[in-house]
């Protein structure tokens, strides 16, 4: 595999690609060229018609007007053999990889069979496999069950199972979403190392810096429009951001981070919990009108802390005060009647409830507030449609209607009701894991601005992120982890994306979480 | 590169130009039963207007639905709540039985043997909700099991149908016409289904169940105790289950093994048609009625025009995949076009 990046017209030449859903443009005659060996980099905010162009690409949507030319040919589209044939290889952010199968088994799925009297051979059909794994540096042996592998080595046997098919475009939806940071680094050697060879790589990614890091050329899209195409270099960050929302966003050093009193009794604390491997001596405190928030890599055990204090698990040693009181919660609905709600990091698994309205989704953790009479469990519709109605107004929801379904609504908004749910129900503490996963940058804004009025206004927030410059934008303390242990704290000024990166790796054994 | 300065993209509110194909075919997918319950009702009143078309006969299927539509609504809930009851069939069967038993071996008054009846497919299923629940069974194996151990357990109780001893008073009651000349099953067919309706659409365990069987973890995290709501609606599916056997012991005269274990398929039937019946592929009482009608309506024209009753094994399977077939692939195109 050693096409040579063509000087004279491109690999790949995109013409005209429009597609319209019910009416609406979801991409407007988008022109595109993409080079073998180069790393192309989409961005654009959630809507903006990114996965609409990665799905004609792909087949899987047929596109209303347009052409895509490979190599002077033209591709069939509309037909996922045909993208497949011409060599086109997607790797979705949901890896569809079958977890009981080795990563042998995965990367030869769907690849054209070496049969030995119609048995798979196994050994000749894994030789291209090998090669494809030597690739893509995987290190651990094949026949590992992908049920256990990490999120980082699930992405290296996509992108081995793509090699095995000799795909010369991989194109690639946010890979580092749930990577940490050296795994994400590894990724990109391997990203570039493709480049090298002579792949052409198309990225799409919400993280900016690492686009503007790893990308040769950026592509801009908004409302279905192509709106910018500049080279390495050609765009700082600044300009990305305006290009993707058409304004500019605050910069951290313009807003004000809250000190809290800290003479005062804390909202919520925890004391020494450790549950499992994960979560070794934890303490905390978190104090009223401050956002509260945890740093650190993937696997440090934030998560799983979050869930000891929804209830979700039990610490094994420790416990938790809420407003100076023990807490006992046994289960998530006894957290919730205690006042403590989790926004959870999987929006679509955990938090809504696709196939019901959006009033049914705000409304379901506060239903005793919705009935005709109380004590009676009759619930009044007047009452429901009101509370979801100044809910959607109060966080600025964009949808149709209360009554609309939560599915159409975009990851931001979907994100927004979730919190929305938990704003009458008495909630005390809010734990937000990931609140802006998946969500664009303007969106993004909204809901930092929602999460910051609720801390102040009394309630307790606490916020996980692995997103280093969503916690320089949002905290107002940063408490970091690592290996289930808090590793440091950082107040006011010393909350930079540097720091936290630092306090990440550092060594958990030289001093061990004296924070907070 | 632009940098002019352009609003955020209107994302939710996408107003929706819809063709007249489109729109046709959401009507399809969404009305299709009811239009095809319709024709049928059009088809049998035109080719036998006299014997189709009457009082008696409507009566005849409104009393034949009855027993079907308070088993298949029970169902629906364990649907609802996203889990399974195969059980109910068999819980017809042995409670019809056992109510049987109770007046004619134990000498209980009427009253008394069908709130012991109903109390028992009440236990049942909440026996099937915790097995479902807290040992964590999967509900088809647990309710299988459960429901084939009911049937050994009638037959130990009594392997001979009871026929004898069964006081007139408790026949009298799926034979009585006690409000406007309607038949009593009918009327409790309402009354069932009405409170049923009105608990799953009006009231906090309603939503609750909607809510578990819309995203169980969302639902857990919501705060809502996910085991007791499906161990209500299996208690839901029971009760209905026993009141359906109860009523059939009654319309036969006699409590008979295995009587009522056709009701599993009727109402399976019955509560898919449903789904495809106003809403896209939910379970919903309406919408399990309006399934349980296509089918009494169905096996009623069948036997008018004499078809043989291995007929209706027929038009019962054939029925239920056109019709959710059918909903299926205009729902596609609805959403392709």
């Amino acid at each position: 595999m050693s096409a040579p990046v063509s000087a004279a017209g491109a690999w790949m030449r995109i013409r005209g690609l429009t597609k319209s859903f019910a009416g609406e443009l979801a991409l407007d005659r988008a022109d595109l060229d993409i080079e073998r060996g180069r790393v192309h980099g989409l961005v654009g905010a959630n809507g903006a018609g990114k996965s609409t162009l990665i799905r004609c690409l792909a087949g899987v949507t047929s596109p209303d007007q347009g052409s895509v030319t490979i190599a002077g040919n033209e591709l069939q589209l509309g037909s996922p053999k045909a993208s497949e044939r011409a060599g086109l290889a997607f790797i979705h952010q949901e890896l569809n990889l079958i977890p009981h199968f080795s990563a042998l088994q995965n990367m030869l799925l769907g690849a054209p069979k070496v049969t030995r009297f119609g048995m798979i051979d196994w050994k000749r059909s894994g030789v291209a496999a090998r090669a494809a794994a030597e690739r893509v540096g995987i290190r651990f042996p094949l026949d590992t069950k992908v049920s256990e592998l990490s999120v980082a080595q699930r992405w290296l046997v996509m992108i081995g199972k793509a090699l095995t098919r000799d795909a010369s475009m991989i194109a690639m939806d946010e890979p580092t979403a749930s990577l940490s940071e050296p795994e994400s680094e590894q990724l990109f050697a391997i990203i570039r190392d493709l480049a090298a060879q002579g792949v052409a790589i198309l990225y799409v990614s919400h993280r900016l810096e690492e686009v503007l890091q790893l990308c040769d050329r950026i592509t801009v899209l908004r409302d279905g429009r192509i709106v910018s195409q500049a080279e390495r270099g050609a765009l700082d960050k600044k300009g990305l951001v305006r290009a993707i929302i058409g304004h500019a966003v605050r910069t951290p050093d313009e807003r004000d981070r809250l000190a809290a009193d800290r003479s005062r009794q804390p909202i919520f604390s925890a004391h020494a919990i450790a549950w499992k491997q994960a979560v070794k001596d934890v303490s905390l405190h978190l104090y009223k009108g401050e956002v509260l928030a945890l740093g650190g890599l993937v696997g440090a055990g934030r998560t799983e802390f979050a869930h000891l204090v929804a209830g979700l698990a039990r610490p094994e040693v420790g416990h938790f005060e809420l407003d100076g009181k023990r807490l006992t919660v046994a289960n998530p609905s006894e957290a919730v009647e205690a006042g403590i709600a989790l926004v959870p990091e999987e929006r679509r698994s955990q938090g809504v409830m696709l196939q019901q309205s959006v009033a049914f989704n705000i409304n379901i953790s506060t239903l005793k507030l919705l009935r005709s009479v109380p004590g009676f469990p009759f619930l009044s519709d007047a009452k429901s449609r009101r509370q979801a109605e100044s809910l959607v107004a109060h966080l600025g929801i964009k949808t149709p209607g209360v009554t609309a379904r939560i599915a159409g609504l975009s990851g931001g908004n979907q994100q927004k009701a979730l919190i929305a749910r938990w704003l009458n129900a008495g909630t005390r503490l809010l734990i937000l894991d990931e609140p802006s996963r998946g969500v664009d940058i303007g969106a993004r804004e909204e809901i930092h601005d929602a999460i910051r009025a609720l801390a102040r206004s009394g309630v307790g927030i606490l916020v996980i992120s692995s997103d280093v410059e969503e916690l320089t934008l949002l905290a107002d303390r940063v408490l970091v982890m690592r290996e289930g242990r808090i590793t440091g704290e950082l107040t006011g000024a010393d909350i930079t994306e540097a720091s936290i990166i630092e306090l990440s790796y550092h060594d958990a054994h030289d001093d061990q979480g004296e924070a907070a | 590169m632009t940098a002019e300065t352009v609003p955020m993209a209107k994302e939710a509110p996408r107003p929706r130009k819809s063709s007249w194909k489109r729109t046709a075919l959401i009507g399809l997918s969404r009305y299709g039963t009811i239009i095809g319950l319709l024709l049928m009702v059009l088809f049998f009143s035109a080719n036998a207007p006299g014997v189709f078309l009457s009082r008696a006969n409507f009566l005849n299927i409104l009393s034949q639905a009855s027993l079907t539509a308070i088993i298949a609504s029970g169902l629906t809930y364990t649907l609802v709540v996203g889990e399974f009851d195969l059980s109910i069939g068999y819980v017809a069967s042995f409670v019809g039985l056992i109510v049987t038993g109770l007046m004619a071996y134990e000498g209980f008054p009427i009253w008394l043997s069908i709130i012991c009846a109903l109390a028992l497919g009440a236990g049942i299923g909440i026996l099937n909700g915790l097995l479902v629940t807290k040992v964590r069974i999967n509900a088809v194996i647990s309710t299988l099991g459960i429901g084939t151990m009911l049937t050994g357990i009638g037959f130990t109780y009594s392997a001979f149908p009871i026929a004898t001893g069964i006081p007139r008073a408790f026949t009298d009651i799926s034979l009585g016409r006690i409000v406007f000349g309607l038949p009593n099953p009918v009327i409790i067919m309402v009354v069932v289904l009405l409170a049923l309706w009105t608990v799953l659409n009006k009231t906090d365990i309603g939503q609750k169940m909607q809510a578990v069987g819309s995203n169980m973890e969302a639902a857990r995290l919501s705060g809502i105790r996910v085991d007791r709501i499906k161990i209500f609606a299996f208690a839901t599916a029971g009760f209905c289950a026993a009141l359906t056997g109860t009523l059939l012991s009654s319309l036969l005269g006699s409590g008979t093994l295995a009587a009522a274990d056709g009701y599993l398929l009727d109402a399976f039937a019955a509560v898919f048609l449903g789904s495809a019946t106003l809403r896209e592929g939910e379970f919903h009482i309406t919408g399990t009625l309006v399934g349980v009608l296509i089918l009494a309506v169905g096996f009623n024209g069948l036997s008018i025009f004499g078809a043989p009753t291995h007929f209706q094994p027929i038009f019962k399977g054939g029925i239920l995949v056109l019709a959710v077939g059918m909903s299926a692939l205009a729902r596609r195109y609805a959403a392709s076009a």
